[in-house]
Parts: C-alpha cells; sequence; structure tokens
C-alpha cells in the first residue's frame, strides 16, 4: 500500500504502558493515515482499549510519543535535547564536581537524574523546554478535538439531554476559541445537530434524555455527538459490545456509513466480519505487541503467527 | 396555657439568629467541603493528607469544645501573645459562632460532596475530555450537575443538623433559640414551659424541612424507576 500522497493522521511510536507492575503494552507502535480504517483485534485483556485509549491520551503511555497530524500530544522528553540537558542543574553541578562534559550527559540520561517535575533544574533549563514545547507540542484538549472516541458503554451525559450532548462540546469550543457571534455560532451548531439527528432518523428523541433510549439508539447518538466536533479521526472502543444483538446491526451501518464517506476510522472490535469488510489495515494485539498486521486478507485468511491462528480458530 | 404560648414566643425571637447561622455555615461549609472533596481527590499527596488531618480533627471533637476554643481560646492565646485581640472588634460573638459552624460542617460535607462525585460514572468524564473539554470544564458541565442530584439530600440534612447543632452557641455568647429560653427561664423561672418553647421553635424549622427532604428523594425514586 505505498501511496504517494498518503497523509499521516495519528502516529504512535513506541508506547509502553504499565499499571503498577502489571505491562499492557511493550513498545507498540504505527501509524494511521488519512481515511484509512484499522481495525484493532486481540484477547480480552490484551491491551486494546489500553492502546486506544492512549492514542487519546485518556491513559498517558508510561513512555513513548503520540503525534497527532504532526504535533507532539505526549511530554517532550528532555533527555532527547543535549542543550536543554546542558542547561539544568544537575548537570552544572556534575561540571562544577570536575566531570566531563559528554560523561555528564550520558550520566543524566542514563540515570535519569533530571529532577524535572520538582522545578530543581532551574529557569535557564525551564525556559529551553518551554521554546521546544511551543515549537513540537499540542495541547492535550486540543488533540483530543481532533479525534473522537465512541465507547462501549455509550457514556451520553444523562444530565442533558440528546441534543444537549451533541451541542455541549461544540459550544463550549467557540466560548473558548471566543467566537464573536456566539449566538449566530450556537444556531449553525444546532442545525448541524438536527442535520446528524436526521441522518439517523432519531430527530425526534432531540428533547429527549439518554435514560429513555435503547442501547442502539444511545450508541447511534454517541456517534454523532463525536462527529459534531468534526473530528479527523475517530477511535471505536468495542462499540457494540454492550448492544443487544438486534441492535449491533443499526451501529454497524452507521459505522459502515462513516468508513465509506471516507473518515479516518480505528476500531477495536471483537465483530470479525465487521472487521474483514471495512478495513484497510487489521492488527493482532497479543502480549502486549502488535503480533501481526496487514489486509483483512493477510490476517483472516493467511495468519502467520500461531497465537493469531489460535484466536481466530477460537472467534470464527 | 398562656405561659406556654409565651415560652414558645420567645423561643422564636431567637429564630433569625439560628437562622442566619445556619445558612451562613451551610454556604462556607458547602464552598470550603467542595474545596476539601476536590483537595482528596487531587494527586498531591499533601493536599490529600492535609484534608484528611483536619477532616478528622473536626469529626473527633465535639462541635462545643471548637467553639469554646475558637471564642475565648484563641483570644486568650493572642493576648498572652500581646496582642490585643477581642472578637467584639470583629463583629462580636456570632463571627467565630459561624466560622467553627461553617468549618464544622465543611467536613461532613466534604465526605458527602465526594461520595456524590465518586458516584458519577468514570466513563463521564472520559466522554467529556474525549471530546476536548478540560476536566475543570466536564466537572462544571457533566460531573458537578450529576453530583448536585445526588447530593441535595444530604446537604438539606446536613442543614437540619446544623440548625440543632448550633443550640451549642449560646455558649459562646450568641443568643439563639436555646439561649433564648434560657434567659426567660433564669428571669420567670417558668422552666418547663420555657424549654417546651424552645423545642417547638426546632421543630417548626427541622420538621417542614425533613419532610420536604423526603418528598424529594420519593421523586428521585420515582423518576429513577421510570428511566
Ligand atoms: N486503569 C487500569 N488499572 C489497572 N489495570 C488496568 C487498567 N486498565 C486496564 N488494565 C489492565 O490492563 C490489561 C489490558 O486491559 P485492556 O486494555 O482493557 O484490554 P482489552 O481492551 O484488550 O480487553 C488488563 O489486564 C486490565 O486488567
Ligand atoms: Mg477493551
Amino acid at each position: 500500500m505505498l501511496n504517494e500522497n498518503k497523509e499521516v493522521m495519528l502516529e504512535v511510536k513506541n508506547i509502553f504502558k504499565n499499571f503498577g507492575d502489571l505491562e499492557v503494552l511493550k513498545g507498540v507502535s504505527t501509524e494511521v493515515d488519512k481515511g484509512e480504517v484499522i481495525s484493532i483485534i486481540g484477547a480480552s485483556g490484551s491491551g486494546k482499549s489500553t492502546l486506544l485509549r492512549c492514542m487519546n491520551l485518556l491513559e498517558e503511555p508510561t513512555f513513548g510519543e503520540v503525534w497527532i497530524e504532526g504535533k507532539l500530544m505526549t511530554p517532550v522528553d528532555p533527555y532527547l535535547h543535549y542543550d536543554v540537558i546542558k542547561a539544568s542543574n544537575t548537570y552544572k553541578k556534575l561540571i562544577a564536581g570536575g566531570m566531563d562534559e559528554l560523561d555528564a550527559i550520558m550520566k543524566i540520561k542514563q540515570e535519569d537524574l533530571l529532577q524535572e517535575k520538582s522545578g530543581k533544574e532551574g529557569s535557564e533549563y525551564k525556559s529551553l523546554m518551554d521554546k521546544i514545547y511551543k515549537e513540537n507540542h499540542i495541547d492535550t484538549n486540543l488533540g483530543r478535538r481532533k479525534m473522537s472516541m465512541v465507547f462501549q458503554q455509550f457514556n451520553l451525559f444523562n444530565n442533558l439531554t440528546v441534543l444537549e450532548n451533541i451541542m455541549l462540546a461544540p459550544v463550549e469550543t467557540a466560548k473558548y476559541n471566543k467566537v464573536k457571534d456566539l449566538n449566530g455560532e450556537k444556531a449553525k451548531i444546532r442545525e448541524q445537530a438536527f442535520t446528524l439527528l436526521k441522518r439517523i432518523g432519531l430527530e425526534d428523541k432531540a428533547d429527549v434524555y439518554p435514560s429513555k433510549l435503547s442501547g442502539g439508539q444511545k450508541q447511534r447518538i454517541a456517534i454523532v455527538r463525536s462527529l459534531a466536533m468534526n473530528p479527523d479521526v475517530m477511535l471505536f472502543d468495542e462499540p457494540t459490545s454492550a448492544l443487544d444483538p438486534e441492535m449491533i446491526g443499526e451501529v454497524l451501518d452507521l459505522m459502515k456509513e462513516l468508513a465509506q464517506a471516507g473518515m479516518t476510522m480505528v476500531i477495536v472490535t471483537h465483530e470479525m466480519g465487521f472487521a474483514k469488510e471495512v478495513s484497510d489495515r487489521v492488527l493482532f494485539v497479543d502480549e502486549g505487541y502488535i503480533k501481526e498486521e496487514g489486509t483483512p486478507e493477510e490476517v483472516f485468511d493467511h495468519p502467520k503467527d500461531p497465537r493469531l491462528q489460535d484466536f481466530l480458530s477460537k472467534v470464527l | 396555657m398562656g405561659v406556654y404560648l409565651k415560652g414558645f414566643l420567645i423561643a422564636c425571637r431567637g429564630i433569625p439568629a439560628t437562622v442566619a447561622v445556619s445558612l451562613i455555615a451551610i454556604v462556607i461549609g458547602a464552598a470550603f467541603g467542595l474545596l476539601l472533596a476536590l483537595c482528596s481527590q487531587t494527586k498531591s499527596k499533601v493536599l490529600q493528607v492535609l484534608s484528611k488531618v483536619y477532616i478528622d480533627i473536626v469529626r473527633g471533637t465535639p462541635m462545643l469544645v471548637q467553639a469554646l476554643i475558637m471564642a475565648y481560646g484563641i483570644p486568650w492565646l493572642l493576648q498572652s501573645w500581646g496582642v490585643g485581640f477581642k472578637w467584639d472588634n470583629f463583629g462580636g460573638m456570632v463571627v467565630p459562632a459561624v466560622i467553627v459552624c461553617g468549618f464544622n460542617s465543611a467536613a461532613y460535607m466534604s465526605e458527602v460532596i465526594r461520595s456524590g462525585i465518586q458516584a458519577i460514572d468514570k466513563g463521564q468524564m472520559e466522554a467529556a475530555r474525549s471530546l476536548g473539554m478540560s476536566h475543570g470544564m466536564a466537572m462544571r458541565l457533566v460531573i458537578i450537575p450529576q453530583a448536585v442530584r445526588i447530593i441535595l439530600p444530604a446537604f438539606a440534612n446536613e442543614f437540619v443538623t446544623l440548625i440543632k447543632e448550633t443550640s451549642v452557641l449560646g455558649y459562646v455568647g450568641v443568643v439563639e433559640i436555646l439561649r433564648r429560653g434560657q434567659l426567660w427561664n433564669s428571669s420567670s423561672f417558668e422552666t418547663f414551659p420555657a424549654y417546651i418553647g424552645v423545642a417547638l421553635a426546632y421543630m417548626i424549622l427541622t420538621i417542614p424541612l425533613s419532610k420536604a427532604i423526603n418528598g424529594y428523594e420519593r421523586k428521585m425514586a420515582r423518576k429513577e424507576s421510570a428511566a
């Protein structure tokens, strides 16, 4: 799949994630190109959700980088910049103690000596870090607006009606951006919300609270709530796993529609038929790694990894 | 019968003081309680420990003792250090009384608020964050409105408790309901009518409030089961 014009939307590099002593991800790297639909499959507990949640920093990776549209979402690593290390008080102390420049840098790097959080590294260090931060880094909240997440449990806001659920984040974003004609903007957002509701045939539910909806309706509304933020990438974490069987179809149909319309999507799913049908690429997550990846044909029809073969024989 | 009515009416003259102290105290309690609740949930160990120690101290000592320390102990201490401090120069004895009630109730309110916030499914916060809202925005727009509905009854119950607890403030010079009755008793020697009057004055405040809380809780329960 060599594509000259490919545009990387989302990239994760060397993601490690520990929960206490539990190492869930042990170095995962992948990139998501514009318009690509990626499915993530794997056994329960293998870290699929954790990987997806690291992508939009709902979980902070223990180690590694997340890039969204060429901007870094994870904290900037001071150890990657020699001039930053040299500006630190720790370095200055080592040098004052008679250590050689290069030795001091290596010692600091290897022994993880920078005490950044406590602010003990001084103002020179801080201003350099701030500069690098400004040049590369994107505010996490801003980054999250470019991608939105759909959850297994829908997570519609219980205190708001369907329409308010859809409008809340776009309106707050408009306020945050100090849009001049806020009322005009609100009217536009409202109109868009109704267009989205019509698209899923639920405009009559606009003023209803989530508790009055079926699971399938909740999930379709959660999806259009995400769409209202005009995301560049959509992340789905087992969007149909909490649904009654008869409602799975309506949600998958909506997702297929999005995929056909060119939306960039990353989908954790147990619906293998669906994954095979819509994906451009499938990732098999196992034991903390992406054990195998490829086109649906490669992964489902010609699996190479024995653990993938075993997994597929159980779920297919 | 007239003497009972008189006892009741005299006790009722303490109602404004009791209600005022309770109202100001509940506002302080809610605001400071929210702060304590948020502190106990931050990542900062120092703030967590501070809020815990504060709550332990307040819950582990009677309010009367706290009021005596605040009203008389602290001026004594300051005077022994040569600072000429008197509560009368700072608005009178009602000030330490309100402070003690407020900060006392904050310790209880913080627990109530904390459990209210914790009762909200963490998916609500995650959904808000994933839509690009900051932690503060998510708290303000999604979490706290849901938590308020849950804690409202406990909040009102705390107000009822406060109304009763302010009866100890007579000992630090606040002329509230109980103090009114006591003063009248010591001049008229109508001991039984005096204290019955006091009891009735408290009841006309607390019983309607408690009934209203029960009504609200029943209404919420009906809503939940209809949902
Ligand atoms: N917040 C957490 N704290 C501790 N352990 C967690 C947390 N989230 C996930 N885990 C653990 O990490 C492992 C991977 O979980 P998850 O990513 O949810 O797997 P999957 O989505 O593939 O089923 C599991 O063992 C799970 O118990
Ligand atoms: Mg999962």
